[in-house]
This record gives C-alpha cells, sequence and structure tokens, in this order.
C-alpha cells in the first residue's frame, strides 16, 4: 500500500519536473511588459496578437518553420518508403544497410551533421536557400518514418497476404488492398514525427539557413543574447500546443505504446 | 483512384533503387566525407580556405599550434568538458527514468497513451526553449534563487553554514545562492534535455518485461528490493547501458545549452566547433577537424551502443 502511494508519488514528481520550465515559459507569456517575469506582471494576451499578426519578423520565422516542417517531413516519407519495404520484402544485407546509412545523420551529434551539410549546401552554391533546409531536414529525420513504416509493415499479419496471393491477386493489387491500407497510420505516424521534430529543430538549420532566413527556433536563438521577451514565450506555448495536438492525434487514431515499442495489444 | 506501389514502380522502373541509393550516398555520407576532407585544409587569411594534405589542424586539437615548442591542451580539454557533461547528464537521465518508466509500464495501456503523449511532448521541444525555461528558472532576478530568499531558505543556509559550501561550489554569491553559470545548471538542463529520450529508449524493454515474474517472486515472499535486483535488473542491464551510450552520444553535440550556462572556461567542443565554422574566428578546416574528433568519440560509443544493445535483445 505505500509502495503504491510512493510510486505514484513519484510518478506526480516526475511530470511536475518536466512541466516546470514549461509551465514557467507559458506564464511568462502573459507579461504585458518588454521583459519576462514569472509570475506575470499585468497578464496580457496582447503578445499572442503579436506573434501571430503585428510582427512581421516573427510572423515571417513561422511561416518558416511550418514550410520547411511540412515539406521535409513529407520528403522524408517519400524516401523511406522505398527503403522500409525493401528491408520488409527482401530483408537483404544491401537494404540493411541503405536503411542504417539513412538513419545515421539522426544517431550522430547534429552539430557535425550542419557542420557537414553547410559544407556540401556551399559547394553547390545553394547554402541559404530554404529548399537546401527543406532536404537537410529531410535527411536528418529520415530515420523516423523509416522506423515507424517498418513497425506497420511487420504487423501484417503474413497469412493476409498468402489469402491475397492464393486468390490470385497480384503483387500490385496485394500491395494496394492489403499493405496499403493496414500501414497507412504508421506513414502517417512517421510523417508527424518527423514534422514536429523538424518544427523544433534548432542546430542543423542554423547553419544550412546560414543567416539568410529565419525559422522560430533560429530567431528564438538570436534573441537569446538581447534578453528575454514574452513574445518568445508565446513562440513556445504554439510549439508545445503543435506538439500535443499532434501526438494526441497519433494516440487517439494508431496505437501509441505499440509505435514506442510495446507489444502489440491484446484485444 | 490509383497507387503506384514501390513494387509496381520497381517493376516500371527500375532506375528506383539506384535513385534511392544515390540520394541517400549523397544526403547521408557525403556531409560526413566532406568534413573529413575539409579538415586536411587550411585557412587563408581574409575569410575562406583552401584544399590542402596536412594534419596540422588534428595537431592543433591534440598538441596546440605552437607544438612541439609548446604543448597546449587546450582544445583536448574541451573534448574533456563535453565528454564531463555527458557522462554524468546521461546518467543522471536515465538513472531517474528508469523507475519513471518501470512504473508507467505498470499502469493501464490508456494512462500509457496520456504519459506518452506527454513524453513524446517534451521530447520534441526545442533545445532553445528548454535552456529559456531553465534560464528564467536558474537566473538571479527571477526564479529559484528568488524563491530561496523570499522563503528565508537562505538565510537558514547561511545560519547552519552550508551556504560556504555552496559558495566554494560556485553555487552562490555573497548575497544569495546562484546557478548561473555553473556546472550543475548545464548538467541539469542536459539531463532534462534528454530525460524523454531516455523514458522512450526504456520503454520497449520494460514493457516487455514479464509481469508475472514479478508476480511470482513477490508471492515466494521476496522484498521489492530483491525483486529489483534478481528479477528486473538482471534482464534490462543491457538496454540500461545502451541507452545511457545512446544519450552520452547526443549530448556530446549539445550546443545550446553549454553556451547559455557553462562558464566560458568550461565550454565544450561542440561550442569550439560553432565558432570555427560559423562564429568569430573562422578556420572552417579547423572547425571540421574538431568535428571529426567529436565524430569518432561518438562514433567509438554508438558501435558500443549498438552492440549492447543486440546483446539485450538476443
Amino acid at each position: 500500500m505505500i509502495l503504491r502511494v510512493l510510486s505514484r508519488l513519484f510518478l506526480a514528481l516526475s511530470a511536475i519536473m518536466v512541466a516546470l520550465p514549461i509551465i514557467v515559459v507559458c506564464g511568462a507569456a502573459l507579461n504585458s511588459g518588454r521583459t519576462m517575469f514569472f509570475p506575470p506582471k499585468d497578464p496580457t494576451f496582447a503578445r499572442f496578437h503579436e506573434f501571430f499578426v503585428t510582427e512581421t519578423v516573427w510572423v515571417k520565422a513561422l511561416s518558416n518553420s511550418i514550410l520547411i516542417a511540412f515539406a521535409s517531413a513529407a520528403l522524408a516519407v517519400l524516401i523511406a518508403w522505398p527503403l522500409a519495404y525493401w528491408l520488409w520484402s527482401r530483408g537483404s544485407r544491401a537494404s540493411a544497410i541503405l536503411a542504417g546509412l539513412g538513419s545515421m545523420p539522426f544517431a550522430l551529434p547534429p552539430i557535425v551533421f550542419g557542420v557537414g551539410l553547410s559544407f556540401l549546401w556551399t559547394f553547390l552554391g545553394a547554402l541559404g536557400a530554404i529548399w537546401a533546409g527543406v532536404v537537410s531536414h529531410a535527411a536528418l529525420f529520415l530515420a523516423l518514418p523509416i522506423v515507424t513504416i517498418s513497425i506497420g509493415l511487420q504487423s501484417i499479419d503474413r497469412a493476409h497476404l498468402d489469402a491475397a496471393a492464393t486468390m490470385g491477386a497480384t503483387p500490385a493489387v496485394t500491395f494496394r488492398t492489403v499493405i496499403l491500407p493496414q500501414t497507412i497510420p504508421y506513414t502517417v505516424s512517421g510523417f508527424f514525427f518527423a514534422l514536429v521534430l523538424s518544427f523544433n529543430e534548432f542546430i542543423v538549420m542554423f547553419f544550412v539557413s546560414a543567416s539568410s532566413y529565419s525559422t522560430v527556433t533560429l530567431q528564438i536563438f538570436n534573441s537569446l543574447r538581447n534578453g528575454y521577451t514574452p513574445t518568445m514565450a508565446v513562440a513556445a506555448i504554439t510549439f508545445i500546443a503543435v506538439s500535443l495536438a499532434v501526438f494526441s492525434a497519433v494516440a487517439r487514431w494508431g496505437d501509441l505504446p505499440r509505435l514506442m515499442g510495446a507489444e502489440p495489444a491484446k484485444t | 483512384m490509383s497507387v503506384t506501389s514501390p513494387a509496381e514502380t520497381a517493376a516500371r522502373t527500375p532506375f528506383l533503387k539506384p535513385l534511392i541509393w544515390a540520394l541517400i550516398l549523397f544526403l547521408c555520407v557525403t556531409p560526413f566525407l566532406l568534413i573529413f576532407a575539409v579538415s586536411f585544409g587550411h585557412k587563408i587569411e581574409g575569410a575562406s580556405w583552401e584544399w590542402g594534405f596536412s594534419f596540422a589542424n588534428y595537431q592543433r586539437v591534440f598538441v596546440g599550434a605552437s607544438w612541439p615548442d609548446e604543448i597546449t591542451f587546450l582544445y583536448l580539454q574541451k573534448l574533456y568538458y563535453s565528454l564531463y557533461y555527458a557522462v554524468i547528464a546521461s546518467v543522471l537521465a536515465v538513472l531517474t527514468a528508469f523507475p519513471f518508466t518501470y512504473l508507467m509500464t505498470g499502469l493501464s495501456r490508456r494512462a500509457q497513451s496520456a504519459w506518452l503523449v506527454f513524453i513524446l511532448a517534451s521530447l520534441s521541444l526545442s533545445e532553445v526553449f528548454i535552456v529559456m525555461g531553465w534560464d528564467v528558472l536558474l537566473s538571479n532576478r527571477s526564479g529559484l534563487p528568488m524563491v530561496f530568499k523570499e522563503t528565508g531558505l537562505t538565510a537558514w543556509l547561511k545560519e547552519v553554514g552550508w551556504f560556504d559550501t555552496l559558495r566554494e561550489w560556485g553555487l552562490a554569491n555573497p548575497r544569495n545562492v546562484k546557478f548561473k553559470t555553473s556546472v550543475f545548471a548545464t548538467v541539469l538542463t542536459m539531463a532534462y534535455l534528454v530525460w524523454p529520450y531516455a523514458v522512450i529508449l526504456l520503454y520497449p524493454p520494460l514493457s516487455r518485461l514479464d509481469r508475472s515474474m514479478v508476480e511470482a517472486a513477490q508471492t515466494m515472499g521476496a522484498g521489492p528490493g530483491t525483486v529489483m535486483r534478481t528479477v528486473i535488473l538482471p534482464s534490462v542491464r543491457l538496454p540500461l547501458a545502451g541507452a545511457i551510450l545512446l544519450l552520452f552520444v547526443f549530448l556530446l553535440g549539445v550546443y545550446v545549452a553549454v553556451t547559455v550556462f557553462a562558464e566560458p572556461a568550461k565550454q565544450t567542443m561542440a561550442v569550439s566547433v560553432y565558432e570555427a565554422v560559423r562564429g568569430n574566428t573562422l578556420n572552417a578546416p579547423f572547425g571540421a577537424a574538431q568535428a571529426v574528433v567529436l565524430l569518432i568519440t561518438a562514433g567509438i560509443f554508438l558501435v558500443l551502443g549498438q552492440w549492447l544493445s543486440r546483446r539485450g535483445t538476443s
């Protein structure tokens, strides 16, 4: 009994610890002045209006962030699909190596990959182009859709495939009617994982943007040294809200514990 | 609706496979190769650099530019701090995430989903926001130092004499406690940064843990400590070590937290890579050489971690 109470207490304490800096930042967004205080002085929502509407620096940065996140996540899923499919259908050594190479940027310290990409884009004359930023993030987060799509493919019951083949379905028909519908939730999850992480990524974007455009995280970093403004806290709230919405959706329509590596649910 | 499958496409377009190979090699491998290539070049006064083949940059990293007349370990010291922060923070994160994840995997699947949403949201939260939050919490004008002062904790610390100990550790100025800049703040923020990753890494082995074994041990009269030592720990020992290694590698490259929270003399190699490539020193080949050193260090530990987790699953 005591153990039960203690474990509940520990879970609650962990949650508070994780939430603490987030709560502080969120509270600071309500300040009416130019400086960040916690608890806020004269709470107001004026900063939200500034962030989303009036201050062009932030509006531009936010639209860049959104553009890069969506485009890079889509590109990552497009590249990851054939990789995961080959890995699953053939399981050859070559496809395993290919998937491994594709996951490498995500596993190594991002600052190193960022430096490498900045050299690459310099040689191609694309340093500071937004499309180069998109491609860079797609490469960085390729590992995520590879993993989720692979989990989805593995969850397909091989008996369904055999049944389809016995009844005379061509591989293409099997793909359309059995494989694709069962993996769509996993593909979408992979897309959103890549999207949210790209949205929040800082260091790689810092190197490949070469200060010629800015995203929200870059803009925050640039303002770090000049002291905080409550408008920056509004950005933080927006980002947390987006993450919570995305992952709640994944949990609602997909099997989040399974995606994170738990055993399939017993129904 | 017509959907084109990779299988169909592969049959119709035999160039898809070479195309993907080329794309992966170009995007995921060439950046790393370029760092190697550039690291042998040298700087031209002004702002640029040119190709070359000399080990001068590596020599500067390991023994200083004016070796053999004079030896300095300035950059090795930076590497040392990279390792130092990363070791403490990753061990701290995994040790606290382990009991949390164990308790969390014992909940219902619905509750687990809710916790996972919370953990993933904090995992994806940008480093810049996390640093901002902790900066507000730890800064001298607001946050914890103010709480210490207002609640009389500072006065109490002074009374019992622990205040002087804190000053020795660099965690206090004559008037009040201070956490910026300090090793404590750096390590705390870094551990916070990877804590959700630690939970996500420990989640699969712990959720697959056979709970009936735990119950059996309890029925036979084993206390919680004995259960932990004889049943749970042996089965998750390797994933635990693997998680520490992976987080350690991730933390080697942390930049924002170190620039904000670490003292100038205790900055890491990641910061110095930034200074050389984009910052005020502008010496790309030298930055590349440091990045290579960082990369090789990371690679060694990554291979070790892979090997551990593979042994853990088999």
